[in-house]
């Protein structure tokens, strides 16, 4: 089984960063200032998480503290019960 | 004012010198400040042999420098070119090569993509920036001209910006606005608005932009001050800094109220601060505008119509005719006439569809070095917009469509406006798009682009059977596309030549 990170550079590379292969994301880079994902590209990450991991994300959740990187998407699952 | 537009920062740097005029994150600005750092760009430009009239590419995100970087150039007598900051090489290549401009200035951020930017003098960040062909500047050693006004002649009548605009055909066009179109277009939003000194603006929408531009100008005329949040990416952050900042405006895009309505706290978040919201850009769907009224309670909100070969504005519906004129685009604002007409420029009656044409001191010059565009924008009667609509015996315009995007339906016009109101009415879909999909046998038909609210429990026999109660056959898409998100512009209208490709 994949890990949580995995799961999710693998997303964003697949959805955001196509046609640039072998591009590294640092867990700590801004999704948002790097240019990867823009508003609609967050609301598309978070739909994509909801239904793999069974979750609900709340209008309050969609923060950057949350979504901004990947060490921050993969805290804010955990704290969802995600492992 | 004199009809110079970077009087405005002038002015108020004489009147407010203390005050602050912009927030951006952890940073702020005097009036002074952003004066004097305007003059020293001025100096600067002066100095490295700009002349009057020459163009300078600004490909900045808002910022404080950005600001700056604006009217320095005007107050060296150049013409400012600002573009998307996440323009690509080739596309800033084309608006240095179309404007013919000598010089350009970056950000941090915009300096890293443009490397290999071809142009003789680069203003920009500190930085060691690889491209032995252009005298490099970097922002740090501005400090060292002076901050006193470089008091240049400069005509009124003269360029003051190119903004280019892309068309739904060809390369984007560069549209001439003077000082005179700025400054008058200015003074006229800023009056029907009444902005006063204690107003201050969340500024999510870039200066690139005309809408945004004028945020900018008409707070800067009226001595009030701006906020600069450009993560609107995250909606809820610019909700939390309204309320930190005590906002009085706020200003958007149909995108943008429906990313505030549909995927944030600003439903449930008090702004008692607010009193005016103002959106533009492109027809929102009534149900939406209903939405924002009831959400909004004390807030006056401006629906506003304009053309960016307007300068920006062209039309506002007074908030108290909200209710009972929803759907329209108003009336014209102060200094310009509007006429419904048809191709020959005669005027329609009321309620008789034709071609929005206006006239005012705030209508462009023409497009850049695009003289057969020009002569079909600019004709005796005025500007031809584009936009299609019809005065209602009360003298309000209401928008039907945009030529160019009308469909031919089996030899029936149908207006993809019409088609997408419908859809948003459903209270199912966050946004829609209608575009015209090639038909043997019509022509064309209706192909929609939808973002449901609720994507999980989202059913598309749902929505096709209220919008097959709303609209005619021919109107109903024959054609459905879920989607996450449609494609946007950097001004945050939907793309819709990107969804025909």
């Amino acid at each position: 089984m994949s890990s949580l990170k995995d799961v999710i550079t693998q997303f964003i590379k697949d959805n955001f960063i196509t046609g640039r292969s072998g591009v590294v994301i640092a867990d700590d880079i801004s999704l948002i200032d790097s240019g990867i994902m823009d508003s609609t590209g967050v609301l598309e990450l978070v739909e994509f998480l909801e239904a793999t991991y069974a979750i609900t994300i709340k209008d309050e959740d969609l923060m950057p503290e949350n979504l901004e990187t990947i060490d921050n998407i993969i805290a804010f699952l955990r704290t969802k019960g995600v492992t | 004012m004199e009809g110079l537009v970077h009087l405005f920062v002038e002015a108020a740097a004489r009147r407010y010198p203390e005050k602050i005029a912009v927030y951006h994150g952890d940073l702020s600005a005097t009036y002074r400040e952003i004066d004097a750092g305007a003059n020293r760009i001025a100096h600067c430009l002066f100095r490295q042999g700009l002349k009057p009239g020459q163009r300078v590419v600004v490909v900045m995100e808002n910022s404080l420098e950005s600001i700056q970087a604006y009217y320095g150039i005007l107050k060296a007598g150049g013409v400012s070119v600002e573009v998307p900051d996440r323009s690509t090489l080739s596309e800033v290549a084309y608006f240095i090569g179309n404007s013919g401009a000598r010089a350009c200035m970056l950000s941090k951020a915009s300096a890293g993509r443009l490397a290999g930017i071809d142009i003789p003098l680069i203003i920009g960040p500190d930085m060691d920036f690889n491209n032995s062909a252009a005298r490099y500047i970097p922002w740090s050693s501005l400090q060292n001209q002076p901050d006193s006004s470089p008091e240049r002649a400069i005509d009124t009548g003269g360029l003051a910006a190119l903004v280019y605009t892309s068309g739904s055909t060809g390369k984007p066009k560069g549209v001439m606005l003077t000082h005179a179109n700025l400054c008058a277009n200015t003074l006229s939003i800023a009056s029907y608005l009444g902005l006063n000194p204690d107003d201050r603006a969340m500024v999510i929408l870039p200066f690139h932009y005309v809408y945004g531009k004028t945020l900018l100008n008409t707070h800067f005329a009226s001595g009030g001050s701006i906020v600069i949040n450009n993560r609107f990416v995250f909606p809820n952050v610019v909700v939390q800094e309204m309320v930190k900042r005590e906002c009085t405006i706020f200003a958007g895009v149909p995108s943008t109220f429906a990313f505030l309505l549909n995927r944030s706290i600003f439903n449930r978040t008090a702004i008692a601060s607010l009193r005016i919201v103002t959106q533009a850009g492109g027809a929102m769907a009534p149900a939406l505008t209903q939405r924002l009224r009831d959400t909004l309670k004390s807030a006056r909100l401006y629906v506003m119509y304009g053309a960016t070969e307007a300068s920006a504005r062209l039309s506002y519906l007074p908030p108290e005719r909200l209710s009972d004129k929803l759907g329209s685009i108003g009336i014209p604002i102060p200094g310009v006439q509007i006429d419904v007409r048809d191709d020959t420029g005669a005027v329609k009656a009321p309620y008789e569809e034709g071609n929005i044409c206006a006239r005012g001191p705030n209508i462009m010059r023409g497009y850049w070095d695009d003289p057969d565009e020009t002569a079909k924008a600019l004709k005796p009667w005025g500007l031809v917009t584009g936009d299609l609509g019809y005065y209602d015996d009360e003298g309000f315009l209401f928008l039907t469509g945009r030529k160019k995007e009308m469909l031919k339906v089996g030899g029936e016009r149908v207006s993809p406006k019409e088609i997408e109101d419908a859809i948003i009415a459903s209270h199912l879909i966050h946004e829609a798009a209608v575009i015209g999909r090639p038909d043997k046998l019509l022509h064309e038909v209706p192909e929609a682009f939808i973002v449901p609210i609720d994507a999980q429990t989202f059913r598309l026999e749902d929505l096709s059977a209220y919008v097959q109660e709303q609209l005619a056959p021919r109107k109903q898409p024959r054609h459905w596309n879920i989607v996450k998100s449609l494609p946007k512009k950097s001004s945050g209208k939907i793309d819709k030549e990107a969804l025909k490709s």
